[in-house]
């Protein structure tokens, strides 16, 4: 844990770190960043090495990318008042 | 599998689409980043993704920052190497995300694509006051990153320096670090910080 006075402001404290080393990313040498790529087993001279996901491809999928998320809000809807049905013994829109 | 089930689901998307140019495909086509510079500027993008909203990823800054230099939105000062450039500009997207997270929802619509303000040179924080959902998102980061140099006592003190706003030298005369020992942990730090910007793994803690 924390000690220091940062923790009264963590977002100005991360601001600051995160903008500091940002720099030291900027300065890296092609060796260090090959470095640190064979730390990994990556192979930069590879066409398809991991290391260039987002360079082609997203570097993230979502949600979205799999499931129309529209039609699944409908159904999670239609689940719910049969989840209310089995529950109550009886159909909820029935008055 | 059901014909329900079926349904909810798109198409699996191919990783690689070859009818369409990313942004970052781009920029090396036209020669405007080598792929060195691309994975540092991968590792720069999810570096600054700490600690945003959710629905921003890594891969969201770095496209963003390059499509703005791209369509022309924002223009390369002289002297400054392109990396450098848009490393800026990422930091300015992080500080406009932070501002629509202070802002709640709704204001989704200020980050326009042709913003022509230089976010850059605007106070990164305009309201101090703490919130606390925002304080534990920062707090998450922070420890974070603490986690990342665990095993590195003298990077943590380096972190918690500049987390205070310390100089280097403040730091080094504070917790008593030689000035080489402060250069070899900064570069732990660096060679660190690279191996975890060149992965795909999540980074959100």
């Amino acid at each position: 844990m924390r000690k220091h006075s940062s923790l009264n402001f963590p977002e100005i404290a991360l601001a600051r770190v995160l903008d500091a080393l940002e720099e030291d990313l900027i300065h890296a040498s092609d060796e260090e960043i090959q470095g640190a790529a064979g730390d990994l087993g990556m192979n930069l001279a590879m066409k398809g090495s991991a290391a260039f996901i987002g360079l082609r491809s997203p570097g993230s999928a979502r949600l979205p990318d799999f499931f129309d998320l529209e039609n699944l809000t409908q159904i999670r809807g239609e689940i719910k008042g049969l989840a209310l049905v089995n529950r109550s013994g009886r159909d909820p829109t029935d008055r | 599998m059901t014909p329900r089930l079926i349904k909810i689901m798109s198409p699996l998307p191919k990783l690689t689409d070859n009818r369409v140019l990313r942004p970052a495909e781009t920029a090396l086509a036209l020669d405007l980043i080598s792929r060195m510079d691309f994975l540092r500027l991968k590792s720069i993008a999810r570096w600054h993704a700490r600690g945003l909203p959710a629905d921003v990823t890594w891969d969201d800054l770095l496209q963003e920052a390059i499509t703005r230099v791209l369509v022309g939105s924002r223009q390369q000062p002289e002297g400054i190497t392109t990396v450098a450039f848009l490393a800026g500009i990422m930091r300015s997207l992080r500080s406009e995300h932070w501002r629509r997270m202070r802002q709640g929802p709704g204001a989704a619509e200020t980050l326009h694509l042709d913003q022509q303000r230089d976010l850059s040179k605007e106070p990164a924080l305009r309201d101090p006051a703490p919130d606390p959902e925002r304080s534990l998102m920062a707090r998450e980061g922070l420890a974070a990153i603490d986690a990342l140099f665990a095993s590195d006592p003298v990077a943590l003190q380096i972190i918690a320096g500049l987390a205070e706003g310390r100089t280097a030298a403040q730091i080094r005369s504070g917790a008593g670090i030689t000035k080489t020992g402060y250069e070899s942990a900064r570069k732990r730090m660096r060679r660190a910080l690279l191996r975890e910007g060149l992965t795909c793994e999540n980074i959100r803690p």
